[in-house]
């Protein structure tokens, strides 16, 4: 028999961990329409952040908050310098842009999470809060911990001011423009290195600040990146590649099947469930489940 | 350039720069697909014609800046843009319209207006060439929250002239816009073309279909295996009979 307040409460911390995956989808969507790379180091900024707030808290008062716009400038800058050098393997003569992308981050990723390794160890580290330490009562459905609450109350705000950008200013036009040509963005005067960096600079930006909520939630590791690029893959084949507003509610599948399968199921069975829908998706529907061959 | 700058209102009250290639070569890897062409844009519309796989779009995407050349010199005016990036070009006045067309299709017509008018900082600036693009095209008033995906290719040639007008050029490098439309359209394109002449602009034109194009054209290049076989006026043209024959099909 399954118990309501169970499924509410599962639910709802779904949709909690949905609020904070789509920060880490949506940049790696957009890195795939502007960039034209699927970045195998998306986990690994998530890993970053995380060991960022792991060590930057206890050196501002022990709040993991704190660490968040310092994370985002932090690894803004980090995108806006490493951007050029995926520019160069993945443009000029060079055959196979794509895979040289791939081959690029994936030896990126490799080249982070080895750095964290020998730096700080394997061992997990805490991302320490004092204001979010307690709980918060939703609807009559039980008391969640208010770091899930609010962690995904500024997921779901950093992609609205995301958003906003992209479908509100002429640079977000231009950055959409780009991901769907870059070389007519080109014609119409774009400087598309400059927008290039700035949205690695964001995804980097995004995706390393949902890694210091996420090591609030949890904890860092410098094993950890492995997972979060697999959830960014599940989101981008979820909403069709590329494809932004699908992103939204990819995320949310994602955080709901893995909150209802680690409760219903077991959470060994987490990445099984996961893959097999997409595998089903891939079958059915490879163009995805919410796109339509669009990149904006 | 900056946008609408006392210096770019008078030359489009004047006639536009001169666009002139000279000695041109370039290629792709180890290909070399144009071999030493001479082009420059005369006063109107300046057609390229040649047979498929001539280099005809090639040699645009040099004057565009999109294909670097390996040897050779453009300019517009005294200004040398022979190492120039595409946004550079832009910014010094010459738009080009890609084959097709080549709207975004996934953003809206006031969208695809607002990345035509990147270069533009000035928001009055913007306003009055958005203004001239809609007394160009008034079709688009109603269309500018349409995604232009969902526009007829008519509609779509005119976002993307109007999105080039966007740019402030007076000089536009237009690579086939009949292509794609159908017959009942194709002399509708053209009729865009010639607005874009009649308020003052130089065009380079490459076009498929020689016999509307002529009927348009001030000038006429013929560009055969990357190497330029003609360079001058319809009339002159007229006398060619092998080349009218042999390249143009007529």
């Amino acid at each position: 028999m399954v118990s309501t307040e169970l499924l509410s409460q599962s639910i709802i911390n779904g949709l909690l961990l949905g609020g904070i995956y789509v920060t880490v989808g949506v940049g790696f969507a957009l890195v795939f329409g502007v960039l034209e790379i699927i970045d195998f180091a998306v986990g690994e900024y998530v890993m970053l952040g995380a060991f960022t707030g792991a060590i930057v808290a206890p050196m501002v008062g022990g709040e993991g908050l704190l660490v968040v716009p310092l994370a985002f400038v932090a690894f803004f800058l980090v995108g806006v310098v490493i951007q050029p050098f995926i520019h160069h393997v993945t443009t000029g003569d060079r055959p196979m842009p794509l895979l040289m992308g791939l081959v690029f981050t994936f030896g990126l990723a490799t080249f982070m999470r080895g750095s964290i390794l020998t730096i700080f160890g394997p061992n997990t580290r805490n991302v320490p809060t004092n204001a979010l330490s307690g709980g918060i009562e939703i609807g009559g459905l039980g008391t969640f911990p208010e770091v899930r609450v609010v962690t995904a109350v500024v997921g779901v705000l950093s992609l609205v001011a995301f958003m906003y950008y992209l479908y509100r200013t002429t640079g977000g036009t231009a950055i959409r423009a780009i991901a769907e040509d870059r070389d007519i963005a080109r014609l119409m005067g774009v400087n598309i290195n400059r927008y290039q960096s700035i949205a690695y600079g964001v995804y980097a930006g995004l995706t390393a600040t949902g890694g210091v909520f996420i090591g609030l939630i949890y904890s860092a590791g410098p094993g950890m990146g492995l997972q979060y690029t697999a959830f960014a893959f599940f989101m981008i084949v979820l909403a069709g590649l590329g494809y932004l507003p699908g992103i939204i509610i990819s995320g949310i599948v994602l955080g709901l099947a893995q909150s209802l399968t680690a409760v219903y199921l077991g959470g060994e069975l987490v990445f099984f469930v996961l893959f097999g829908m997409i595998y089903v998706l891939l079958l059915v529907r490879p163009e995805g489940l919410l796109g339509k061959g669009e990149v904006a | 350039m900056s946008a609408d700058t006392p210096q770019q209102t008078s030359r489009s009250e004047a006639s536009p720069p001169v666009l002139r290639a000279e000695g041109i070569v370039t290629g792709y890897g180890d290909h070399e697909v144009i071999h030493d062409v001479d082009i420059q844009s005369h006063e109107g519309i300046t057609c390229l014609f040649g047979p498929n796989g001539s280099g005809k779009s090639t040699l645009l995407k040099t004057l565009n800046g999109i294909v670097p050349i390996w040897e050779g010199t453009i300019t517009y005016g005294d200004v040398d843009l022979s190492n120039a990036t595409p946004d550079e070009i832009v910014r010094e006045g010459i738009a080009t319209v890609p084959q097709g067309g080549g709207v975004f299709g996934t953003l809206t017509v006031e969208e695809n207006l607002r990345v035509g008018g990147f270069t533009v900082s000035e928001q009055d600036a913007y306003r009055r060439r958005r203004e001239e693009v809609l007394d160009a095209f008034p079709a688009l008033e109603d269309k500018l929250g349409d995604r232009a995906s969902s526009l007829s290719g008519g509609q779509q040639m005119m976002v993307s002239l109007g999105r080039a007008m966007m740019t402030g050029a007076d000089t536009f490098l237009l690579d086939e816009p009949s292509a794609g439309l159908s017959p009942a359209l194709v002399e509708d394109a053209f009729e865009l073309v010639e607005r874009l002449v009649d308020r003052g602009a130089r065009v380079i034109l490459i076009e498929q279909n020689v016999t509307a194009a002529l009927r348009l054209a001030d000038h006429v290049n013929i560009l055969v295996a990357g190497e330029l076989a003609f360079d001058g006026s319809p009339a002159e043209l007229s006398d060619e009979e092998e080349l009218m024959e042999v390249y143009l099909g007529l």
